[in-house]
């Protein structure tokens, strides 16, 4: 089969499964470097409101102004070129790569995971693609009739302006941190989410974001509101590598939770391991309001991302669990915030890494309690589990609290693959390989229960293949 | 305190090459050891106020310990009254007014070849050691207590001698409006086993001090080392305490933080031989508007060493305390096993702690686990002691010596009959 009529196959098959038409065709790729040209091109485009435009160019002044972090890897950090990115891209492009140009290690994932032919190519970047935007959602016609909107972000903008105005940025002001500012100016897709009161969404809500062109940034914007008393759960991204040369990628989520709905947000992400994925997540839970957070950090050269739950309502409930995998010469920075606004508020937070053979992952988090906010509870565990020579593992929690009637504990161990469970499954029957990734999938089961079945599956299968020829 | 807030603020001109030479001459001082401070002169020059967005200063300003009077000016000294006969140790010495007041050492330690001295007229293989356990660009603090460190002490306890008594270390922090840089040096041989208590009282309102003491333990040798701070109120201080450990060799430091407006403890050890260990306990309360800050480390940079770390916090009133800590464990250290623990009990609604347990793992051949809590005191515990008939203030105290016990049995006992004294007025008003 060529390229061509493979090309031409898929296509066919995103419109037939997911519905998507696109009405224009783009050729646009917005030059490499970042200026107030470039945010006001890409706001022109987007034939955006004046209020956007002048939120966009404002978030840019904030970007410059804005020192890098002085706190985590800054090594790596330092690396990024602010001016040989991409910071819009929208098109129907080819990317120019051949399937034969896909390394061979992403080819074999492909196939351990058992991911379909067509979308092989599109996760590879061989196929004609959208770019910056949303590529595909399945609004389902009883969400639609219940009253949910559910669509990507800058048709949020255009069709339900009045509603994006009330909450975008509330969460997370562009002055919260230079990437929250950068992704402020230059956002692009993301998905778009409004239940109403009382409203139960049944089914997992979910949106693939991609990044495949070359030195391409991709900096998508999620707003979710869960109305009083609604229920959703939605999962963004997938367990299939993603590639690219090189990249980076800096979204921001943000989370509302009204009094008494339940919100939960579940993400992966695999990516390539030359992207740097600096993103700023955050939600805020009203009265009775559960926020919960499960967060897969498994690809990427360098992860920093940080959920946090503002529980502003009495009563509020947020949970963060999370599972970091670094293998070599990875750097998953990654943890979770808690901050106590109201009294009787609870938080859990559940962190789990492993880092192999040179990997390094870290748990930074923070647990503040503001005076007032009497009869909180909360919790912090972390587990840490290294294999293999140069892993390494930090654990950074801080914890602020300005309060006596409260209760708060943190907990974290690091350990190596016990020699004794070890022994005791060879001296089973098992080989070592086995045995290993026995250990490991119960260390990460806690996590794994969370996500829904076709998930579960492809994640245990990335392990697998990750935790091959291992040297304990 | 409009200074505060300048991070960049530069460290030069803070004292100068003349001042620290002259400070020298004056104390008799080796040409070897005049070179070192005037090192630290130098690499001040190139040093700016620590940012606060690291974390060891998040909750404290460090321009706070800016000198805010000439570190090289003749300090008052007011003393001989501090003095106190102290039969249960082998040996005793005060330190006051920048100067070495007095030191007595019993007659059975001297014949073994015991050293207790003033470290500024101490032998050049003594002084060789200065910064080993703590270098000159640990941190600002310690690069100016190296550049002009006044009324130092030297314990030299030579190769296999062992005190069964201990030795006491008494600093008296300055009054109103000077400023103290205590230096400490401890020097344990090969198989040397000795017991140190090293105590800081006294200071008058806005005194500073900025001290810092290094304990050095050959193969096989055994500290014991408390540090006993029971400032006046007022008194604004920062202590740095750090142990550097040979192999096979044990170190317990008890730390007892209690007075002071301003506190700060940097403390901890390099593991540095194979088999090394090290146990650090602290305890402290706090009460009125006090700001406790606490850094504690233990580095493991050598194979199958272990390492315990147990602190406990009291706070009632408004005071505040912050602690952090890091266990390192370096690529090559295989086998290590390493523990922290930090408890925080708030006995006010205006009290305040911060805790921030901190890891950073290299070898995956480890044991290490931390933990944190921060609680009132339990409802349920004052309940059952109230049903039993104790009125609340002694439940409060018996809830409070519970959780402090484990750590000030650590402590000498007449050191901690002392501190358990001081608690018990503290909880008296409750």
């Amino acid at each position: 089969m060529s390229t061509q009529a493979a090309l031409a196959g898929i296509n066919a098959d995103y419109a037939e499964r997911y519905g998507f038409r696109d009405p224009e065709e783009y050729f646009l790729k917005a030059p490499k470097g970042l200026n107030h040209e470039v945010v006001e091109m890409i706001s022109r485009l987007k034939q955006e409101p004046e209020w956007m435009r002048a939120f966009r160019h404002r978030a840019l002044d904030i970007f410059y102004a804005k020192p890098m972090p002085q706190w985590g890897n800054t090594e790596m950090l330092s690396r990024i070129d602010f001016d040989d990115i991409h910071y819009y891209l929208r098109s129907t492009e080819k990317s120019g790569r051949t399937w034969e140009e896909v390394p061979e290690n992403i080819k074999r994932t492909f196939d351990r995971l058992g991911i379909p032919e067509a979308e092989r190519k599109f996760l590879a970047g061989v196929t004609a693609q959208y770019e910056s935007e949303v590529v595909y959602h399945s609004v389902r016609e009883e969400l639609t009739a219940q009253g949910v909107i559910f669509t990507d972000m800058d048709s949020g903008l255009r069709e339900h302006e009045e509603l994006v105005r009330q909450y975008f940025a509330t969460v997370i002001p562009p002055d919260d941190n230079k990437f929250a500012a950068l992704n402020s100016a230059v956002w692009s897709g993301g998905s778009f989410i409004y239940v109403p009161p009382g409203v139960e969404v049944a089914i997992p809500l979910q949106a693939y974001f991609r990044i495949n062109a070359e030195n391409m940034g991709q900096f998508e914007r999620t707003l979710i509101i869960a109305d009083r008393g609604a229920k959703v759960h939605y999962i963004e991204g997938c367990t299939a590598p993603v590639y690219s040369t090189n990249s980076l990628h800096s979204a921001v989520v943000e989370l509302v939770a009204l009094p008494g709905a339940r919100l939960r947000y579940t993400t992966i992400q695999n990516w390539a391991n030359n992207i740097y994925n600096l993103v700023t997540k955050r939600a805020v839970a009203y009265e009775d309001a559960q926020v919960e957070w499960v967060d897969g950090n498994i690809g990427s050269k360098l992860t920093m991302k940080y959920p946090a739950i503002l529980l502003k309502g009495e009563r509020a409930h947020g949970e963060v669990l999370s599972i970091a995998f670094a293998g070599p010469g990875q750097h998953q920075d990654a943890g979770a915030k808690a901050i106590h606004l109201a009294p009787h508020t609870t938080s859990k937070i559940t962190s789990k890494s492993i880092s192999k053979d040179g990997g390094r992952a870290s748990y930074r988090g923070l647990v503040k309690v503001r005076r007032g906010a009497h009869g909180c509870k909360t919790t912090v565990e972390c587990d840490a589990l290294l294999i293999g020579a140069g892993a390494r593992s930090d654990t950074y929690p801080t914890m602020e609290i300005a309060e006596d009637d409260v209760r708060i504990e943190h907990e974290a161990r690091v350990s190596k693959l016990g020699d004794e469970q070890m022994f005791y499954l060879m001296q089973r029957g098992l080989t070592e390989d086995q045995a290993r990734l026995m250990i490991v999938n119960g260390f990460i089961e806690p996590f794994v229960k969370e996500l829904p079945m076709e998930y579960a599956v492809e994640l245990n299968r990335l392990i697998e293949l990750e935790m091959e020829g291992s040297v304990g | 305190m409009a200074s505060a807030t300048k991070a960049d603020a530069t460290l030069a001109g803070v004292v100068s090459v003349e001042a620290v030479a002259a400070l020298s001459a004056a104390a008799r001082e080796s040409e070897a050891l005049r070179a070192r401070r005037l090192e630290a002169v130098r690499l001040l020059e190139g040093m700016t106020l620590p940012h606060r967005a690291r974390h060891l200063w998040r909750y404290t300003d460090p321009a706070r310990f800016l000198p805010s009077a000439d570190l090289t000016a003749p300090a008052p000294t007011e003393v001989t009254s501090q003095w106190r006969r102290d039969d249960e140790v082998v040996g005793v010495a005060l330190v006051a007014g920048g100067v070495v007041q007095r030191v007595e050492l019993a007659e059975e330690a001297r014949e073994k070849g015991v050293t207790l001295a003033n470290l500024h007229a101490s032998p050049a293989e003594a002084l060789a050691h200065l910064g080993t356990a703590v270098p000159a660009d640990h941190g600002f603090i310690e690069t100016l207590n190296t550049a002009a460190w006044r009324g130092g002490l030297l314990l030299h306890v030579p190769a296999g001698v062992r005190l069964d008594r201990p030795l006491r270390l008494r600093f008296a922090a300055p009054p109103a409006g000077s400023l103290a840089l205590p230096r400490v040096l401890v020097l344990a041989g090969r198989h040397a086993s000795c017991e140190v208590i090293e105590g800081h009282g006294g200071g008058g309102a806005g005194a500073q001090v900025l001290g810092v003491t290094e304990v050095l333990l050959e193969e096989g040798a055994e500290v014991r080392y408390s540090l006993v701070q029971k400032w006046e109120p007022g008194v604004l201080g920062h202590l740095t305490a750090y142990a550097h450990l040979g192999p096979r060799s044990r170190f317990t430091m008890a730390t007892a933080v209690f007075g002071g407006a301003l506190a700060k403890t940097d403390v901890g050890a390099t593991l540095a031989g194979e088999g090394a260990e090290s146990e650090i306990y602290g305890v402290t309360f706090g009460g009125e508007t006090q700001h406790f800050d606490h850094h504690t480390e233990h580095r493991h940079l050598a194979g199958r060493t272990r390492s315990n770390l147990d602190t406990r916090v009291v706070v009632t009133d408004a005071a505040h305390s912050a602690y952090t800590g890091l266990i390192r464990i370096a690529p090559e250290a295989a086998g290590c096993e390493a523990y922290q623990e930090n408890r925080n009990l708030l006995l006010s609604p205006h009290a305040r702690a911060e805790s921030i347990p901190e890891l950073e793992i290299s070898n995956e051949d480890v044991r290490c686990t931390h933990g944190a809590t921060v609680a009132p005191l339990d409802p349920e515990q004052l309940f059952y002691l109230g049903s039993r008939g104790l009125p609340r203030n002694q439940a409060h105290r018996l809830i409070v010596f519970g959780f402090l016990g484990q750590t000030l049995a650590r402590l000498p006992e007449a050191t901690r009959e002392r501190l358990e004294a001081m608690v018990a007025a503290r909880l008296h008003g409750d």
